[in-house]
């Protein structure tokens, strides 16, 4: 097959980007990317909710003896129940508990902390600058789970307190690419233009830096960290670590469930792997359209 | 005429800005020693060939110079019927320098002090009083940011038009005085969707929006086409006669000089080699010439070498190397009028810069009687 491609002329007169549909501003996968994304927000928002006012099909803690490890859309349990009677689709619900605040105190840590450091290091002199490359390196150094299991045997597996711990470790990776934005971009002629033009230091990092040049960077930092949350929840709930019984979280749900996958029962633990995969390849693909969206303005 | 008129808009005397070469551990003397003057409503040409130190002038009067050790020393006289300052008021108790036979060893200097205090000086002239724009305009404007929004917050910033719809008004103004075709449509247009020509009119209209009383143009129509780079000399030299606006014009082309400016001045090596008005300094064919200007305006390309398939003429050698710069005149190595009588001068004192004729000045020791 030949590779025929059509060019044909909207009329559109230049500079009436703004007022263009969607469809013809931006490539159709970034719109679904953002679509889907926005669905499984709007979805854990929802069952954020459903959770925070207990409308929930069933008593997620309730234990039904004689219901054990029922199939799924047996006797008004949509997706079945686990080894303990209990219901999967309340517990899933109820899960989104575990990662929702959690996360955002985590993303609203990395993000405030790295903006903070990265103008820090980005705009002041060489000291500051090299006191901050010393500090994100040291944090850098730790093995994240290790520095996790250390917060939790001194304290005690909260989800609270792994996410800070998260947060704290997720700053320097921001904190590199801010500094790194600014010191590629306060040589950039653009810069020294707006110094001309007599705008303010701080009108220039915060206007013409942060917000035009690194909401991007941002946005995807946010939406892969409240991804990155749910795994690193799910892994620890593996070591035994993650949101303890009987509060349920789609980490230790998979754990319980992952007992019996092997007897033939495999609804308790497919039902939450299935999502934490379709919400992290929801936050990833949200994160990825936004960038998509959003850079696709600029110049090259 | 008042004493206002009489005095110079902008009166540079004796800058020194020079730069560390931290591998070579000595000085890049970038801009040694330049005295200029812009007059109300004048047009000031600054040639010279790369690294004369034309843009660092230029730079140091914007105070944008941030490698160190930057201005170290010098006057610059700023007099606008607004504002009258020295622009390095004060500067000079941040840097201590040491010199030996009159050069200049070793500077200490209080970085943030001095940026501060710098800082504080211009921070009510930067874009208001005096204006700036920059060769390779495309990389002048912000890629993220429509053009119609960077002229509205240039208007915003330094004009009675606060309101967003006013500044609007103003900047679409501004774009028409500018000469861009269809003003409208390209209000809300990317940089990246403009040609290097059309990003030049923005970055001119943004410069003009705050009706500064000087603009400094440095190499405004470098990395431009020839046919864009006649336009925009030619909006330029309009919006000289519409505005009245002073301007110090900086370019190694010297036909752009020559089309714009009233008085010129060439360096060469950091310092001003002659000064004078355009029609005397660009004379070709005048009596008393500084050789660098002669051997300047002899390798231009002329309608008549072109058609007799002339060699262009050159000038030998190297440009100055401004770490270390030899005692005597520093264009002696090149320069192909020294005679014997003043050969040993030549190499061993450096030229004041005198004056040979009213109002045209020169650095040279044939000139010296």
């Amino acid at each position: 097959m030949q590779n025929v491609k059509t060019y044909s002329q909207t009329n559109i007169e230049v500079g009436q980007f703004s007022q263009l549909p969607l469809r013809q501003k931006y490539a159709i996968a970034d719109l679904l990317y953002v679509a889907y994304g926005l669905l499984i927000v709007a979805l854990v928002l929802v069952s954020y909710i459903l959770g925070m006012f207990d409308l929930l099909p069933h008593d997620p803690q309730q234990i039904h003896m004689d219901m054990l490890l029922a199939p799924p859309a047996s006797n008004g349990y949509l997706l079945g129940t686990d080894f303990m009677g209990r219901d999967i689709l309340s517990r899933l619900i109820m899960g989104i508990q575990a990662y929702f605040l959690p996360g955002l105190l985590a993303i609203s840590i990395a993000l405030t902390g790295g903006v903070v450091l990265g103008i820090l290091a980005g705009y002041c002199d060489r000291k500051t600058e090299t006191m901050i490359t010393y500090f994100t390196n040291l944090v850098d150094s730790f093995p994240r789970l290790v520095l996790i299991l250390l917060v939790i045997a001194a304290f005690k597996p909260d989800i609270y307190y792994i996410m800070v711990v998260m947060g704290i470790t997720g700053v320097p990776a921001v904190a590199t690419a801010i500094a790194n934005k600014i010191r590629y971009l306060a040589h950039k002629n653009f810069i020294e233009a707006a110094v001309a033009l007599g705008l303010r230091t701080r009108v220039i990092i915060f206007k013409h830096i942060l917000w035009y040049n690194c909401r991007a960077l941002l946005i995807i930092q946010a939406t892969l960290g409240m991804g990155e949350a749910i795994l690193l929840e799910t892994s620890l709930s593996y070591l035994g670590f993650g949101v303890q019984e009987p509060m349920p979280s789609w980490g230790n749900m998979v754990q319980s469930g992952a007992n019996y996958f092997l007897q033939g029962n495999f609804w308790p633990s497919t039902a939450p792997a299935l999502a934490i995969l379709f919400t992290i390849l929801g936050f990833n693909l949200l994160g990825d359209g936004l960038n998509n969206i959003l850079e696709d303005r600029r110049g090259r | 005429m008042s004493a206002a008129m009489t005095q110079p808009l902008l009166k540079i005397d004796n800058l020194r800005t020079y730069f560390y070469a931290r591998s070579k551990q000595s000085f890049v003397r970038a801009v040694d020693g330049v005295s200029l003057e812009v007059g109300q409503r004048e047009t000031v040409g600054v040639v010279g060939e790369s690294g004369s130190g034309k843009s660092i002038t230029a730079m140091s009067v914007m105070g944008l110079i941030g490698a160190g050790p930057g201005v170290i020393g010098g006057s610059i006289h700023y007099a606008s019927h607004r504002v009258k300052k020295n622009l390095l008021e004060g500067l000079e108790n941040f840097i201590d320098i040491e010199t030996e036979n009159g050069r200049v060893m070793k500077v200490r200097k209080n970085e943030s002090g001095w940026q501060h205090a710098s800082e504080r000086l211009m921070s009510d002239l930067r874009g208001k009083e005096i204006a700036m724009i920059f060769q390779n305009p495309r990389a002048s404007l912000n890629p993220y940011i429509t053009v119609g929004e960077q002229i509205t917050e240039a208007v915003r910033l330094h004009t009675a038009c606060k309101s967003a719809k006013e500044a609007r008004e103003r900047a679409l103004y501004w774009l028409e005085q500018v000469k861009m075709d269809s003003p409208r449509l390209r209000f809300n247009a990317y940089p990246s969707a403009m040609s290097g020509g059309m990003c030049q009119r923005v970055m001119i209209a943004m410069a003009l929006s705050s009706e500064p009383s000087l603009l400094i143009a440095d190499e405004p129509t470098t990395g431009l086409d020839a046919t864009i780079q006649s336009k925009i000399i030619e909006l330029l030299e309009e919006l000289k006669q519409d505005t009245g606006i002073s301007t110090l014009l900086i370019s190694h082309d010297i036909g752009v000089i020559s089309r714009l400016s009233d008085r010129v001045a060439v360096m060469y090596g950091g310092a001003v080699v002659e000064y004078g008005s355009a029609q005397s300094v660009l004379d070709i064919n005048a009596a008393i010439k500084h050789p660098y200007t002669a051997a300047l305006l002899a390798s231009v390309p002329s309608e008549q070498k072109i058609h007799e398939k002339a060699n262009l003429q050159t000038i030998e050698g190297d440009v100055l190397d401004t770490i270390n710069v030899p005692p005597g005149c520093r264009f002696h190595a090149r320069c192909n009028q020294v005679t014997p009588e003043i050969r040993e001068k030549c190499a061993s004192h450096h030229p004041e810069l005198i004056e040979v004729a009213p109002g045209h000045q020169m650095r040279c020791w044939r000139f010296v009687s």
